[in-house]
C-alpha cells in the first residue's frame, strides 16, 4: 500500500507510473463507490436512538442540503459573453455525463437498477424555460413575479441515472403531428426546429408498430443545446441533442445524419430509458435492442441496401477493434474478482465498470449489442423477436402503473437471463450455444477460404481455414453458409464448420458445358445476360460468397480468381456483395477490372455507395496500371458525360441536386480522381485543371439545396492532389520557390477561407476543408510548417467543427515535428477548455495520432510529460469520466502498460518498512505483473504487511508511519484510492467529528485522497475510532457491502469537504436541493429522506433529520402505509412552505456558472423521490443510506 | 430648357447667359428684341437732333428701355410702383399720343424674324389613336403612331453559353477575389509564410459569440438564392430549351416540390388554425400567480 502522501515525497523520480497499477487501482476505486453494487459515496449514519422508531415503521427523514458552486461535471453552462440579460445571450445549462453520472449534480443512488416516481421543482429566470423528466404539471411565478418554478411530475418509476435537466431561454415548438411532443431550440433557430423535427413523428409511429406498444411515456420532449456533450443523450422522456444537428430543407446531408439521431435516441427512450438494466454486464441487452430497432427503422427508412452496407460497415467496425484491441466482451461475468480471471486482461483498463473502460470500447461494445442482436433474430425469426420485445415492455409497464408494490417494478430492469429467458419462452428455440459464442465471450471469427473445382466429380473443393490464435479472435464451430453462383442458377449451401475438417466439398448443379443462349438465373430470380467469355471454360463457377448473410461476426477473406470478383461485381444484386469484390478487385489492375469498375460507375441502378467506392478502387487500379492506361484519366470521360454541359465539355453543368445518388457522385468522384498520379508520381496537370474549372464553373444560383457540401468536398480533391514538394538541400519554403500548381491550390483555398468570413456556410464545412488542405500542403512541405493558424482557429468561439479541424492539424503537427510546445499547449486545452467534447476530441486526436508510442526514441517522451498525464488521469479529470479514461487512452499508447521507459530507476532499490523493520523492495521497480498483484497479497487483517514506503531520509517519519497505519486500517479497498489522489494542502483537513454517536457522514471520492487528509493523533486514537464504528456496524448494513469493503472501512470519516456535504459555511449558498425519499415498500419500513433548502444548516439540524431504518422482517403493512403516506406528504408540504418563507429573504438559491462567475437566474431545485423500497435489491435495508457522489463536493470549494 | 429656366430664375444673370449660348429660340428672341430696342434708341437719338454716340451711352440708353420693356413683358410693370412712377415722371401722359403722331418719327422696320417657326404640314402617317374613356377629350391628342416606332441600336449579345459562364465565373471570382483582398486588407490577416503577408491574405480566425448561429442559420445570400430559384423555377419550364436534361429533372423536382408542400400545407394550416383551440400542451399554458401565504 502506498500512501499518496509518501509517495509524493519520495516517489519524486518518476513515482509508480505504470499503467496496470492505476488500472486496478482505479477500477477498485470505482468499485469502492459503485452503486450498483451498494456502495456510495455519502454514507448516512443513522443515529442507534432512532433504531426503534424504525422497527415501528415509522417515517424517517433525512434533508441533505448542499449546493453546486460552479460544478465541473454533471451540469454544463453555456454563458456566450455578449451584452444583455442571460435570456437574451441565449445562455443555457444541461445536464450530460457518460453513463451514471446523475451523482456529479445532486445526492441520490446513481444506479440504473434504483427506480422511484419522481417529483421536480426547477426555479429559474421567468424568461427561461426548464425541461426535464415527465409531465410539467404546472409553472407557477414566484412571489417577486421574477421567476418562476416548474413543478414536474415523473410517475414512471426511473432510476436517477435517467434524469435530466435543460434550462435556456428555449424556443418552444409543440410538434403539429404530436401535440404530447415538444421541441426546444435556442433562440432564432426555430425555422431550423421546424424543418428537423418534422420527421419525428414517422420514428415514433414505426417504433410504435413495431413494437405494438404505445410510447410509454405521456410527453416526449427534444432539446438541442449548445456544446452537447454528445450528439444524442436519451433520458427518461427526453432528449438532448447537439443544436449543430439542426439543419435547414436546403442542406442535403446532414438531412439523414440527424434523422438518424434522432430515430436512435427514441428507440433508446422504449430500451434505456423505460426499461432500464438490472446491472452493468446487463447493458448489452438494453444497447442491443435499442441497436436493433433502430436498424429496422433504418431498413425501412433507407432502404435494404443502406441497412446491409451500414451492417456490413459496423461488421468490419467491430471486426477490427477486436482484431486490434483483442476482444470486446458484452455480458462479462466476474467471478470473485481475482486477477486472473479477469475476462479482459488484453485490455488497459477493467471492463467490470462502465466507468473505467476507453470511449471506443464503448462505441464498439454497443456496435457489437446490435450485431449479436441481429444474430439472435437470424436465429428465432423477427417474428418472434419482436415477441420478446413487446413481452418486455408490456410487463414494463404494467409494473410501472403498481404503485405502491415495487417489487413489481424489478420488471422494468432487464437482465441478460431474463431476457434469453424470454427467448426461450417466446420461441422456443435455445440460443444459448449463440450466447456463449459472441455474448459470454469476446473475440470475432477470421475465416480464410480458397477453393479449387474438382472437374471429374464435377465438385467444388472449398477449404476453409480460421485463424483463432491471434488476439480478439475465436473459434468458430456449426454451421456457415455458402452461396456459389453457377451457370444454372445460384445454390445456397450450409456447411457444418467443425473442428479438425477444413475441405468441404459441394456438388455443383450445372455441366461446365454451357448454353449460350441461355440467361442466368441470379439469387433474386432475375434472369440476365452475361458475356461469358471471360471465364474458366472447364468451371461452371461464377462466383462464391462465404456467409453471405453476415450470420457470423466475421471477417472472411477469400481468393478467387479476378473474373470471378467482377462478375460478381456486376451481377450479383446485394450491395454487401458487390462492396466486397471492389474491395478484392484493388488487388487486380487489369483492363477488365476497369471495365467492370467503370459500368458500375455509370448504372443508375447501382446503390450509391457502392459506386462511391468504385471511384476510389477506380483510382488505386489507374495508378497501378500507370505505365499502361491508355485514354483520359480515369473517371474523367465519364464525368464530363454525366455532370458537364453537352456542348461545351469543359465546363460542368449548374448545379442541380435534385437526384440525391447522382449529387454524392459528383461529389465523390473528383475527390477519387485527384488521388490519380502518374508516371512521376504526380497528380495529372490534366485533373488538377478539370478540379480547378468545376470549381470556377460552379454555380449553384438555380439549385434548390446548399452547395456547401459539394464545394468542401473540391477542396479536399484538391488536398489529395497534393503530392510532396521535391525539396533541395531542405530549403526554407518560400513563395519564390513556390510551385505553380500548388499556387494556384493556394489561391482558391485563399479565396474559399476568406469567403467563409463573408458568407459562412452551414457548418463551416468549407474552413473545415480548407484548414485541412493547408495542412496537407505543409506536410508535403509546399508551404511552411506552422501551427499557428491552426492555434487561432482552435480558440473557444469558434465552431466545434471548425476547432476540431483545426486541432486535428496541431495534434498531426506535433507528431511530425515533434513540438514540445504545442504538446503543452493541447495537454492545456485537455485541462481548460470550456467544451467537455473538445477535451475529449483533443485526447482521443492525440491517441489516434500519437507523438510517439511505446517503443519509439522521442525527445517529447520524459518525465515531466508523465507526470503530466498521470496528474491528469488521476485527479484532472475527476468530473468526467470520459475525459479519464481518454487521458489513461493516451498514457496506454504513449508509455504501455508497464513503466514509461524514459523514467529514471529509482533511486532506491529497498525501502524500509518502520512498522515492521523490515526492507521491502521499492514497488517502483517491481516488475509489471508483480505489481499488479501486489495489493492482493496484503492481508487486511494484520499489519504485518503493511507496507508504508518511507524514505529513512523523511524527516516525518513517524507521522508518516502512523498516517499509513491509519489508512491501512480503514480498509485495504482505499489503498486503491490512493495513488489516484493528488496531495492536498494540509490546511484542508478537517477536524474530525468525535461525536460519534450523532449521524456520521462519509464520503467517498473515487479520485478519493481521502487517506492522508484524516488527522489521526496517534495510531490509538484511531484504532479506538474505528473499533467504535465496527461496533455500530453489527446492525445490519447493506449486504452488497460487506464483500467488497471490509468493515473497517465504514468507519465514519468526515473528510475535508464535509463543508459541502452538509452546506455549513457557504455563506452565499449557489444551489440547494431539497431531495425526498420516502418509502412505502411492501417489505420495508419507509424511509422517507428530504432535503432543507436550508443552506445554512449545520451539521446537527441534518444529524436530527436523518434517521436509519432497520427492516428484515416488517411485512404486510403497506395498507398501513398508504395512509401514511399520504400523511407525511402533507406534512412534507408544510414543511417546505416553512423553508419557503424562511428563505425569502436569505435568497440562498442561485447557482452560478463557471464560464462567467455570473449567476444565471437558475435556481431551487426541490427533488422528490419516491420509492417503495424493494426487496430485491439488497443494499435497500439500508443502516445506512449511501449516496454516490464521486465528485460533487470535491468541487464546492 | 432646364439651363435657361434656372437661369431665369437667377434672376439679373439672364441675359449674361443668354448672350453666351444663342442656340436654343427662346435667346434669339431676346437678342432680336434687344436689336430693335437699339434701333429704337438709335432712332429716337437721331430726333433728338445727335448724330453720333457712343456705343456705351447707346447702350446704357438701350438697356434702361429694356428694363421697361422687360418689366412690361413678364407683367412686373403693374405692380412695380417704382417703376410706374418712373415713367410719370419722365413723361407727360397727355403728350404721349402727340407724340406718337409727330411728323418727323422714323418709321422702324419689323425686325427681321430670323426662322420664322413654320409648323410643316404634318406628315399623317396611321391614324392618331383615340383617346381612351378616361382620358377626357379636351386633352391633346396623342402623338403620331411613328413616333412610337422604336429602333433599338444595341450589340448583339453574347448568347454562347460557353462564352456566358466564363464570363460569369470569371466575374464572379474577381468580385469575390477583390472584395476578400480588400477584407483582407482592411483587416488583421495570417499569412502562410512568413516572409510575404500580400500573395496569400488569410482574413484573421476571429471567435464569435455565438459560434452556432453563423454556422447553422443560412445567409442571407442563400435566403435570397431559395427565393430566386423558387421562382425562377417557373420560369425555367418555360423558356429553357438549350437544357433539355435539366430541364426534365428539374420538372419533376419542382412538382414533387409543389405536391408535397400542397399535401403539407393544409395540414400544417389546419393543425396551425387547431393549435389555438384543441392544443393543450403544458409548455403553452400560461404561467400561473404565485398563491399568496400570508397567513403564516
Amino acid at each position: 500500500m502506498i500512501d499518496t502522501k509518501v509517495h509524493n515525497k519520495n516517489m519524486a523520480h518518476g513515482g509508480v507510473r505504470n499503467l496496470n497499477y492505476f488500472s486496478n487501482a482505479y477500477a477498485a476505486a470505482v468499485s469502492a463507490v459503485d452503486p450498483d453494487a451498494g456502495n456510495g459515496e455519502l454514507c448516512i449514519k443513522v443515529p442507534s436512538e432512532l433504531w426503534k422508531h424504525v422497527d415501528e415503521l415509522k417515517v424517517l427523514k433525512i434533508h441533505i442540503n448542499f449546493s453546486l458552486d460552479q460544478p465541473k461535471g454533471g451540469l454544463h453552462f453555456v454563458v456566450p459573453s455578449v451584452e444583455g440579460s442571460m435570456a437574451e445571450r441565449g445562455a443555457h445549462v444541461f445536464s450530460c455525463g457518460y453513463q451514471n453520472s446523475t451523482r456529479f449534480w445532486f445526492p441520490c443512488v446513481d444506479s440504473y437498477s434504483e427506480l422511484c416516481t419522481w417529483k421536480l421543482e426547477f426555479t429559474v429566470d421567468a424568461a427561461m424555460v426548464a425541461v426535464s423528466n415527465g409531465d410539467l404539471v404546472e409553472t407557477v411565478y414566484t412571489h417577486d413575479m421574477r421567476k418562476k418554478t416548474f413543478h414536474y411530475m415523473l410517475t414512471i418509476p426511473t432510476a436517477a441515472s435517467n434524469i435530466s435537466l435543460a434550462i435556456g431561454p428555449f424556443e418552444i415548438l409543440v410538434d403539429p403531428y404530436m401535440h404530447e411532443v415538444t421541441h426546444f431550440c435556442l433562440p432564432q433557430l426555430l425555422p431550423l426546429l421546424k424543418h428537423t423535427t418534422s420527421y419525428l413523428h414517422e420514428v415514433f409511429e414505426f417504433y410504435e408498430e413495431i413494437l405494438t406498444c404505445r410510447y410509454p411515456y405521456s410527453c416526449f420532449k427534444t432539446v438541442f443545446i449548445d456544446e452537447a456533450y454528445v450528439e444524442v443523450a436519451a433520458y427518461a422522456s427526453m432528449s438532448i441533442f447537439s443544436t449543430n444537428l439542426l439543419h435547414s430543407a436546403m442542406i442535403i446531408d446532414e438531412t439523414p445524419l440527424t434523422r438518424r439521431c434522432l430515430a436512435q435516441s427514441l428507440a433508446q427512450q422504449f430500451f434505456g430509458c423505460f426499461i432500464s438494466r438490472m446491472s452493468w454486464s446487463d447493458e448489452w441487452v438494453l444497447k442491443g435492442i435499442s441497436g436493433y430497432i433502430y436498424g429496422l427503422w433504418m431498413k425501412k427508412t433507407f432502404g435494404v441496401n443502406e441497412y446491409r452496407h451500414w451492417i456490413k460497415e459496423e461488421l468490419d467496425k467491430i471486426v477490427a477493434y477486436e482484431l486490434k484491441t483483442g476482444g470486446v466482451l458484452l455480458h462479462p461475468i466476474f467471478g470473485g474478482g481475482k486477477e486472473k480471471d479477469n475476462p479482459a486482461s488484453h485490455l488497459h483498463f477493467s471492463i467490470k465498470h462502465p466507468h473505467t473502460l476507453s470511449w471506443e470500447y464503448y462505441t464498439m461494445f454497443q456496435c457489437k449489442a446490435h450485431l449479436v442482436m441481429r444474430l439472435i433474430e437470424n436465429r428465432i425469426s423477427m417474428e418472434f423477436m419482436l415477441q420478446v420485445f413487446n413481452k418486455l415492455l408490456s410487463l414494463a409497464s404494467t409494473a410501472s402503473s403498481q404503485k405502491f408494490q415495487s417489487h413489481m417494478w424489478s420488471q422494468m430492469l432487464v437482465s441478460t437471463s431474463g431476457f434469453l429467458k424470454s427467448i426461450s419462452n417466446v420461441s422456443g428455440k435455445d440460443i444459448q450455444p449463440l450466447i456463449k459464442q459472441w455474448v459470454d465471450q469476446s473475440g470475432v471469427v477470421k475465416f480464410y477460404g480458397s477453393f479449387a473445382f474438382n472437374r471429374k466429380r464435377n465438385v467444388l473443393e472449398l477449404e476453409i481455414k480460421q485463424d483463432y490464435t491471434s488476439p480478439g479472435t475465436q473459434k468458430y464451430v456449426g454451421p456457415l453458409k455458402v452461396t456459389v453462383q453457377e451457370l444454372d442458377g445460384s445454390f445456397n449451401h450450409t456447411l457444418q464448420i467443425e473442428e479438425n475438417s477444413l475441405k468441404h466439398d459441394i456438388p455443383c448443379h450445372s455441366k461446365s458445358r454451357r448454353n449460350k443462349k441461355k440467361k442466368i438465373p441470379l439469387m433474386n430470380g432475375e434472369e440476365v445476360d452475361m458475356d461469358l467469355s471471360a471465364m474458366d471454360a472447364d468451371s461452371p463457377l461464377l462466383w462464391i460468397r462465404i456467409d453471405p448473410d453476415m450470420s457470423v461476426l466475421r471477417k472472411v477473406e477469400f481468393e478467387q480468381a479476378d473474373f470471378m470478383w467482377q462478375y460478381q461485381l456486376r451481377y450479383e444484386r446485394d450491395v454487401v456483395a458487390q462492396q466486397e469484390s471492389i474491395l478484392a478487385l484493388e488487388k487486380f489492375p487489369t483492363p477488365a477490372s476497369r471495365l467492370a469498375l467503370t459500368d458500375i460507375l455509370e448504372q443508375e441502378q447501382c446503390f450509391y455507395r457502392v459506386r462511391m467506392s468504385a471511384c476510389f478502387c477506380l483510382a488505386k487500379i489507374a495508378n497501378s496500371m500507370v505505365s499502361t492506361w491508355t485514354g483520359p484519366p480515369a473517371m474523367k470521360s465519364l464525368f464530363t458525360r454525366m455532370f458537364c454541359c453537352k456542348t461545351c465539355p469543359n465546363i460542368v453543368k449548374t448545379n442541380n441536386f435534385m437526384s440525391f445518388q447522382s449529387y454524392f457522385l459528383q461529389k465523390t468522384m473528383p475527390v477519387a480522381m485527384a488521388l490519380l498520379r502518374d508516371v512521376h508520381n504526380l497528380c495529372p496537370k490534366e485533373v488538377l485543371t478539370f478540379i480547378l474549372d468545376l470549381i470556377k464553373y460552379n454555380d449553384n444560383r438555380k439549385n434548390k439545396f446548399s452547395d456547401n457540401y459539394y464545394r468542401a468536398e473540391m477542396i479536399d480533391a484538391l488536398a489529395n492532389s497534393v503530392t510532396p514538394a521535391v525539396s533541395v538541400n531542405n530549403e526554407v519554403r518560400t513563395l519564390d520557390n513556390l510551385n505553380p500548381d500548388v499556387r494556384l491550390i493556394l489561391e482558391e483555398i485563399t479565396r474559399f477561407l476568406n469567403m467563409e468570413k463573408l458568407l459562412p456556410s452551414y457548418r463551416h464545412t468549407i474552413t473545415v476543408s480548407c484548414l485541412r488542405a493547408i495542412r496537407v500542403l505543409q506536410k508535403n512541405g509546399h508551404v511552411p510548417s506552422d501551427p499557428a493558424l491552426f492555434k487561432s482557429y482552435a480558440e473557444y468561439g469558434h465552431f466545434v467543427d471548425i476547432r476540431i479541424a483545426a486541432l486535428e492539424a496541431v495534434v498531426d503537427y506535433t507528431k511530425v515535428d515533434r513540438s514540445y510546445e504545442e504538446l503543452q499547449w493541447l495537454l492545456n486545452m485537455i485541462q481548460n477548455d470550456p467544451v467537455p467534447y473538445v477535451r475529449h476530441k483533443i485526447l482521443n486526436m492525440l491517441t489516434k495520432n500519437p507523438p510517439f508510442t511505446k517503443n519509439m526514441e522521442s525527445p517529447l517522451c520524459n518525465e515531466a510529460l508523465v507526470d503530466q498525464l498521470w496528474k491528469l488521469m488521476n485527479s484532472g479529470t475527476s468530473h468526467d469520466w470520459r475525459l479519464r479514461c481518454g487521458a489513461v487512452d493516451l498514457y496506454f499508447t504513449l508509455f504501455g502498460l508497464s513503466r514509461p521507459s524514459c523514467l529514471p530507476l529509482p533511486e532506491l532499490g529497498l525501502v524500509l518498512n518502520l512498522k515492521e523493520k523490515k526492507a521491502v523492495l521499492n514497488p517502483t521497480i517491481i516488475p509489471e505483473a508483480i505489481a499488479g498483484n501486489q495489493e492482493a497479497a496484503v492481508n487486511p487483517s494484520s499489519h504485518a504487511q503493511l507496507v508504508g514506503f518511507q524514505n529513512p531520509e523523511d524527516d516525518h517519519l513517524a507521522k508518516e508511519a502512523s498516517c499509513n497505519i491509519s489508512a491501512h486500517q480503514q480498509g485495504v479497498k482505499r489503498k486503491a484510492d490512493t495513488p489516484l489522489g493528488s496531495p492536498l494542502e494540509p490546511g484542508q483537513i478537517l477536524e474530525k467529528n468525535e461525536d460519534s454517536s450523532k449521524v456520521k457522514l462519509k464520503i467517498r471520492f473515487s479520485n478519493s485522497q481521502d487517506e492522508e487528509e484524516i488527522d489521526m493523533d496517534t495510531v490509538h486514537d484511531s484504532q479506538a475510532f474505528i473499533s467504535h464504528h465496527l461496533n455500530m456496524l453489527e446492525r445490519p448494513s447493506t449486504p452488497g457491502l460487506s464483500k467488497y469493503r471490509p468493515a473497517s472501512s465504514r468507519s465514519a470519516l468526515i473528510p475535508q469537504h464535509s463543508s459541502g456535504c452538509d452546506g455549513t459555511p457557504t455563506t452565499k449558498p449557489q444551489w440547494s436541493m431539497e431531495l425526498a425519499r420516502k418509502g412505502t415498500g411492501k417489505e420495508q419500513s419507509p424511509l422517507e429522506m428530504s432535503m432543507h433548502p436550508v443552506a445554512t444548516a449545520p451539521l446537527s439540524v441534518f444529524t436530527k433529520e436523518s434517521t436509519s431504518s432497520k427492516h428484515s422482517d416488517h411485512h404486510h403493512h403497506h395498507h398501513h402505509e398508504h395512509k401514511k403516506k399520504k400523511k407525511k406528504h402533507k406534512h412534507k408540504h408544510k414543511h417546505k412552505h416553512k423553508h419557503d418563507s424562511k428563505d425569502k429573504d436569505k435568497e440562498p438559491f442561485a447557482f452560478s456558472s463557471p464560464a462567467s462567475g455570473s449567476e444565471i437566474s437558475v435556481n431551487i431545485l426541490i427533488l422528490e423521490m419516491r420509492k417503495p423500497l424493494s426487496s430485491s435489491f439488497s443494499h435497500d435495508q439500508f443502516p445506512l443510506i449511501f449516496i454516490s457522489h464521486s465528485d460533487l463536493f470535491l468541487e464546492l470549494l | 430648357m432646364a439651363d435657361t429656366a434656372t437661369t431665369a430664375g437667377a434672376g439679373g444673370s439672364g441675359t449674361r447667359s443668354g448672350s453666351k449660348q444663342s442656340t436654343n429660340p427662346a435667346d434669339n428672341y431676346h437678342l432680336a428684341r434687344r436689336r430693335t430696342l437699339q434701333v429704337v434708341v438709335s432712332s429716337l437719338l437721331t430726333e433728338a437732333g445727335f448724330e453720333s454716340a457712343e456705343k456705351a451711352s447707346v447702350e446704357t440708353l438701350t438697356e434702361m428701355l429694356q428694363s421697361c420693356k422687360y418689366q412690361e413683358t413678364i407683367g412686373l410693370l403693374p405692380v412695380n410702383q417704382t417703376s410706374i412712377l418712373i415713367l410719370l415722371i419722365c413723361f407727360n401722359v397727355d403728350t404721349l399720343p402727340a407724340y406718337a403722331k409727330r411728323s418727323q418719327r422714323m418709321v422702324i422696320t419689323a425686325p427681321p424674324v430670323t426662322n420664322q417657326p413654320v409648323t410643316p404640314k404634318a406628315l399623317t402617317a396611321g391614324q392618331n389613336r383615340p383617346h381612351p374613356p378616361h382620358i377626357p377629350s379636351h386633352f391633346p391628342e396623342f402623338p403620331d403612331p411613328h413616333t412610337y416606332i422604336k429602333t433599338p441600336t444595341y450589340r448583339e449579345p453574347v448568347s454562347d453559353y460557353q462564352v456566358l459562364r466564363e464570363k460569369a465565373a470569371s466575374q464572379r471570382r474577381d468580385v469575390e477575389r477583390a472584395l476578400t483582398r480588400f477584407m483582407a486588407k482592411t483587416g488583421e490577416t495570417q499569412s502562410l509564410f512568413k516572409d510575404d503577408v500580400s500573395t496569400f491574405p488569410l482574413i484573421a480566425a476571429r471567435p464569435f459569440t455565438i459560434p452556432y448561429l453563423t454556422a447553422l442559420l443560412p445567409s442571407e445570400l442563400e435566403m435570397q438564392q431559395m427565393e430566386e430559384t423558387d421562382s425562377s423555377e417557373q420560369d425555367e419550364q418555360t423558356d429553357t430549351e438549350n437544357l433539355p436534361l435539366h430541364i426534365s429533372t428539374d420538372d419533376s423536382g419542382a412538382e414533387k416540390e409543389n405536391t408535397s408542400v400542397l399535401q403539407q400545407n393544409p395540414s400544417l394550416s389546419g393543425s396551425r388554425n387547431g393549435e389555438e383551440n384543441v392544443i393543450d400542451n403544458p409548455y403553452l399554458r400560461p404561467v400561473k400567480k404565485p398563491k399568496i401565504r400570508r397567513k403564516k
